[in-house]
């Protein structure tokens, strides 16, 4: 009885997984990647590597790295997101048109903006109800979504621009501390707040075992369509608060609010190492992903690149930083799709 | 490969070249054929059907063009049909579809095409329905509008001139000499071009402006600001003006310089949004250009109505009228009030005084 039980243990000690060399890589890529662009940067343009510019780096990135943050967690459960436009564009009007504001003589300060986020919220659950209840793939779901937030912005808003008057609302983009607007303080809160989740709470480990292996999961006994609706709700309400950070910004509420903020949140995510197929990368890889598209937009015009090739250029380095993050996962057997 | 796909390539080419003389043909016979129809312009006024179509209410801009429409439409006692597509061309083609399949015997239409592109296709639709069409804005330079008896007139506004009188208010309000910035509309279409090369000319005449840096922020508000803040940081203080190609993006860099704690740079924009003019009022904001949304509105309707009732025909508007500039505003301080509520007044749409606002034809 002795000697098959040892021989068991030691096939047990044989099999205990190692780190592969891979994955350091696939970690360390975009970081790597933040680091060469910067450097490269900074030692072409001097206007680049002044303080001042660094702050105004952060200040810029702000609002898509709360974005991002919300995406990231749809991402990780190996979902797409697209319902960021109309979400942020909900928010942004119901918010300008509830703090004080030329429009009416609402007052509600901090009332108004926990509002506009759980309008976001509840947005996002409908995502993720319509995905889990009527099998609509989340595709369609969001970008029905982001529809239908566009709309609602659009009766909202019935022709007249809400400007906003609220001290702290406009102070949020004003004030600094420690040399950051409120904003990216804000910002950086989003960033701790969502790598928590991520790491320590069910939801946060349930999103990246779902985009790991949803039938494994579903097998072993867990009821996985609340934790997709949870998710999507979760990242409905980090684009509801983006969407009062750029009516903070823009001390107006847009309906556009939120336009483009779809594709360069996704952007982000992936080129940080959050892959679209779920269950990989994380809070933390987008936040670095997130620093490099900003930093490549501030850097290209701190150079003096022309715009008429910004765009291009642009889009090159976002695939060449892609492909460099991707590069370990080349060498296994995997598809790309 | 190469043996297979030479037949091929030859066929499509032999395809091709059949479906563009049809496409003559078929233009040629068409615009005969519906002279007829249109030569008659003998309707009741009271059959009149108005409609003007613009992209969104959500801009103030369009918002106040139906709102002009509908004056025009109070003021022959009618009702003014409004119309928005979103910006989206398949759904503005989907609307006149839908508009030409109805009775188009006294309809008018005062249409804000979406781009270049989506203009051939309705004026082609409206032709062969014969119903009365104005366009505004968008037009790809090739399509000659006398070409065509129900497209009545197609107005636009130089951008040249506008981004010139904002580059020359600018030059002025920094005394003559110092740094600018520009930020630049979507490089790829004509109005982004267009006032671009205006302020280029107004940099020409004023050789102690110096252009320090141009970038695109494509015409949005939240581009603007990121774009703004940016050039703050690389050039400073030696920014002292910033040139904007339409007032969403003056307001972005307003916001912009007002989060940097800069006072002292001169903003001027394009299109004269409420936002702006308030700006303006409060002495932040240098200068902007007006096209009168309203007047637009009302114009087109206006244009259609005289012809479709009688009191003006296809034939004696002249060939310079087809196709043309219409004034635009430069408004500042000085006279910012006269345009915080535009007003349409009905002796702008009168029969005989339609094109009085022409500034010549479209070169």
């Amino acid at each position: 009885m002795t000697s098959p039980a040892e021989a068991d243990t030691e096939v047990v000690q044989a099999r205990r997984p190692q780190p592969r060399r891979g994955v350091s890589l696939r970690d360390a890529g975009p970081p790597i990647a933040l680091v060469v662009v910067f450097g490269v940067f900074a030692a072409l343009s001097p206007g680049f590597r002044t303080l001042s510019n660094v702050q105004n780096v952060l200040d810029a990135a702000a609002v898509l790295a709360v974005v991002t943050i919300g995406i990231s967690f749809v991402l990780m459960m190996g979902s797409i997101d697209l319902s960021a436009p109309g979400i942020m564009g909900a928010s942004a009007i119901t918010v300008a048109l509830l703090v004080a504001n030329n429009r009416n003589d609402n007052d509600l300060g901090f009332v108004g903006i926990a509002v506009a986020v759980l309008l976001a919220a509840g947005l996002g659950c409908l995502s993720g109800l319509a995905l889990v209840l009527l099998k609509v793939p989340s595709f369609m779901a969001t970008l029905g979504v982001s529809a239908v937030g566009l709309g609602l912005a659009t009766l909202l808003f019935a022709g007249v621009q809400p400007n906003i008057a609220d001290p702290m609302l406009e102070g949020w983009a004003v004030e600094r501390f420690l040399g950051l607007a409120h904003l990216t303080w804000i910002a950086l809160g989003c960033v701790l707040l969502g790598w928590l989740v991520q790491r320590y709470s069910r939801l946060g480990r349930y999103a990246f075992a779902i985009g790991g292996a949803e039938e494994v999961l579903a097998l072993s006994g867990v009821r996985v369509a609340p934790y997709k609706v949870a998710v999507f709700t979760l990242a409905g309400a980090f684009y509801g608060l983006a969407g009062v950070m750029v009516t903070s910004q823009l001390s107006a509420g847009l309906v556009q609010a939120g336009r483009g903020y779809d594709f360069s949140a996704i952007t982000a995510a992936v080129v940080g190492g959050t892959l679209l197929t779920g269950g990989r990368g994380g809070i933390l890889h987008s936040t670095v992903g997130v620093l490099l598209v900003t930093v490549l937009t501030n850097g290209l015009v701190q150079v003096g690149v022309s715009p008429y090739w910004q765009g291009g250029v642009q889009g090159l380095i976002v695939v060449a930083a892609v492909a460099a993050a991707v590069i370990p996962q080349r060498r296994r057997n995997q598809v790309t799709k | 490969m190469k043996f297979t796909s030479r037949p091929t390539a030859a066929v499509l080419g032999v395809a091709l070249a059949a479906a563009a003389l049809t496409g003559c043909t078929e233009t040629a016979a068409g615009g005969g054929a519906a002279g007829g129809d249109v030569a008659s312009g003998a309707c009741d006024p009271a059959d009149v059907t108005l409609v003007g179509q613009v992209r969104n209410e959500s801009n103030p801009y369009e918002a106040s063009w139906l709102d002009g429409g509908d004056a025009f439409a109070e003021q022959v006692g009618l009702t003014q049909e409004r119309l928005t597509y979103d910006g989206d061309s398949t759904r503005q083609q989907e609307q006149i579809s839908q508009l030409l399949a109805g009775d188009t015997e006294c309809l008018v239409m005062n249409i804000l095409p979406n781009g270049d592109s989506d203009t051939p296709p309705i004026v082609e639709g409206a032709e062969a329905a014969g119903a009365y069409l104005v366009t505004q804005w968008n037009k790809p330079a090739d399509l000659n509008v006398a070409d065509y008896d129900s497209w009545l007139s197609h107005i636009t506004y130089d951008g040249v001139e506008s981004g010139r009188q904002i580059g020359d208010a600018l030059a002025e309000a920094i005394g003559g000499s110092g740094g600018i910035v520009a930020l630049q509309g979507i490089l790829d279409t004509g109005a982004a071009k267009d006032r671009f090369a205006g302020l280029e000319e107004s940099l020409a005449g004023n050789p102690d402006v110096e252009l320090l840096d141009d970038q695109t922020a494509n015409f949005s508000r939240a581009e603007a600001l990121e774009v703004t803040k940016t050039l703050l940081t690389k050039h400073g203080d030696d920014i002292k003006g910033i040139w904007a190609a339409n007032d969403d993006m003056a307001l972005g860099a307003l916001e912009a310089l007002q989060q940097a704690g800069r006072d002292d740079v001169a903003v001027v924009g394009i299109d004269a949004v409420p936002d702006a003019l308030t700006a303006i009022e409060e002495g932040t904001m240098t200068a902007t250009v007006s096209s009168d949304g309203p007047w637009q509105g009302g114009i087109g309707l206006a244009i259609g109505y005289c012809v479709a009732t009688g009191e003006l025909a296809v034939e004696d508007i002249a060939a310079d009228d087809r196709a043309w500039f219409a004034e635009q505003f430069l408004i500042q301080q000085d006279n910012v009030a006269d345009f915080v509520s535009p007003e349409t007044s009905e002796a702008d749409f009168a029969c005989d005084n339609l094109f009085s606002r022409s500034q010549g034809a479209i070169s």
